[in-house]
């Protein structure tokens, strides 16, 4: 059988990344250019910053995704890009670039819903997951569960009725004083705090159906926080260490009821979020209450990369399934 | 204009009866600290316009489109922290064919119209349990004119 090489490229948010995937499945180079330490001081991500940063790197990125994975140009099968959802201004460059490489090198271009790509990371380094699953997806513009019959079919089953975990964990860090992005630092400060000192609500937790809401919860902390210093009574570790136990719980609670009710033998996780380790932790240990298997992708592919978009490019490769250069970039979300 | 908004029904109340004075090319800024309700009172706006799908909070991608009867273009500047607002196209938005919903407006003030709506929603005493101090306020003849509007259908409770 003819080996399928896809170069992916991945421009949505702050990262700058392109990857060459083999068969969908063995990563041959990731490369991410991480604007991070720009945005540090912004507090977020700035897209006027973000999108000249990827015009700066994207040439750069992509000539080492072929140098370190030791293929010519013209040896790859297709162009893989992220074209939704992110910032308009930022899909647009990896999208232009994805064009004029596909155009000149006469191979046919692939366009990737940057969710879809957050799935498939699960399935690069675990060829052998079974249909179906629940993924639970969380990062800084999503919270969802989706129940997938088949890659070829995602179903939306819940989702976030106002902030995504992500979002929530970046305004309570930024309200605690504490550093962006936001999950790696409430995570650090609840290391040295107690769940249970102060307390949360758990959101939506009593409720059956899959939708989930964060926004109260930000809302309480930032109440309780406000009363606790009038008392000199606020230590930020043990409001971090409730914030990230409250969150964590109904996340994983709430993706264990749908693996029940969807009968599904094993959950995926996807997104920044699900580098989270307590959510890791927590998601597991609940998981083999009810001989559920867990899966999730390591660190390196929880956060934006194109390993990812080059791998389920694979997928819609393989269907036939490609774009024209009349591609466009969409911002918007709620599309699965 | 003042009034007090003492739960988030009601803040879901008020956006209705503002999504009643608005049409399209109006921009509508919404003041107001981390939680103060600010996407509540737009959600209302949305369902006012008939719109019944999600309305969820524009930080992350900064821009939320909703097709209601007059479309609804829902920002929010909370991750800008700083001027340039070139990339996010918002001159094709403002004052075109839908009505701007704006959070964190200050922090793009530059690219604003000097004419708007602003709305300010403050806590009482510090506190998010209690009810809400809500301050309308207007530049420009025609949102003079929707203010004096509102004043004749909005229940003030004060």
């Amino acid at each position: 059988m003819k080996e399928t090489y896809i170069l992916g490229i991945e421009t949505s948010c702050d990262e700058t990344a392109a990857a060459i995937v083999k068969n969908g499945r063995e990563i041959l180079s990731n490369v991410v250019q991480s604007q991070i330490s720009l945005h540090q001081k912004f507090g977020g991500v700035v897209p006027e910053v973000a999108s000249r940063k990827h015009i700066e790197t994207i040439a750069a990125v992509v000539e080492e995704a072929f140098a370190k994975a030791g293929l010519a140009y013209r040896s790859i099968d297709a162009v893989a890009v992220t074209n939704r959802p992110g910032l308009i201004g930022a899909l647009l460059v990896g999208l232009s670039f994805a064009k004029a490489l596909a155009y000149a090198l006469n191979k046919p271009i692939i366009a990737i819903n940057h969710l879809h790509g957050h799935i498939y990371a699960n399935f690069l380094e675990n060829p052998e997951i079974e249909f179906p699953c629940v993924c639970l997806v969380v990062s800084g513009g999503h919270t969802s569960l989706v129940y997938m019959p088949s890659h070829q079919d995602y179903q939306l089953i819940g989702e976030t009725r106002d902030d995504a975990a992500g979002e929530a964990f970046d305004k309570v860090a930024r309200f605690l004083g504490l550093s962006y992005p936001g999950g790696p630092a409430v995570e650090k400060a609840a290391r040295e705090g107690t769940p249970g000192v102060n307390k949360l609500p758990r959101i939506y937790l009593d409720r059956e159906d899959f939708e989930f809401s964060f926004s109260g919860l930000k809302t309480a902390v930032m109440n309780q926080w406000r009363k606790l210093e009038k008392l000199g009574l606020a230590d930020v570790n043990d409001m971090a260490a409730e914030f990230q136990q409250a969150l964590v719980e109904v996340l994983a609670e709430k993706t264990i009821r749908a693996a029940q009710k969807y009968q599904v033998k094993t959950v995926l996780m996807a997104g920044g979020v699900a580098a989270n380790s307590l959510l890791r932790s927590t998601l597991k240990e609940k998981a083999a209450e009810k001989q559920l298997k867990v899966v999730y992708p390591p660190l390196s592919l929880c956060t934006d990369n194109a390993a990812m978009i080059a791998g389920r490019a694979y997928i819609q490769y393989m269907n036939q399934d490609f774009a024209s250069l009349e591609l466009n970039a969409y911002p918007g979300l709620l599309s699965l | 204009m003042e009034l007090i908004v003492k739960t988030e029904e009601d803040m879901l109340g008020l956006g209705k009866t503002l999504a009643s004075v608005l049409k399209s090319g109006d921009v509508v800024c919404l003041h107001g600290v981390l939680g103060a309700g600010k996407t509540t009172l737009a959600r209302g706006v949305a369902r006012g316009k008939g719109y019944q799908q999600r309305v969820t909070s524009p930080t992350f991608t900064l821009m939320n489109i909703y097709p209601a009867q007059d479309p609804i273009y829902h920002f929010d500047f909370y991750r800008l922290g700083c001027g340039d607002l070139t990339d996010l196209g918002l001159e094709d938005y403002l004052e075109k064919d839908g009505i701007c919903l704006i959070e964190w407006p200050e922090i793009g003030a530059d690219s604003i119209p000097l004419e708007a709506m602003h709305i300010y929603i403050g806590l009482t005493d510090e506190d998010y349990d209690r009810e809400r101090l809500v301050s309308i306020k207007a530049t420009g003849e025609s949102y003079c004119r929707k203010i004096k509007e509102l004043e004749q259908i909005v229940d003030t409770g004060c």
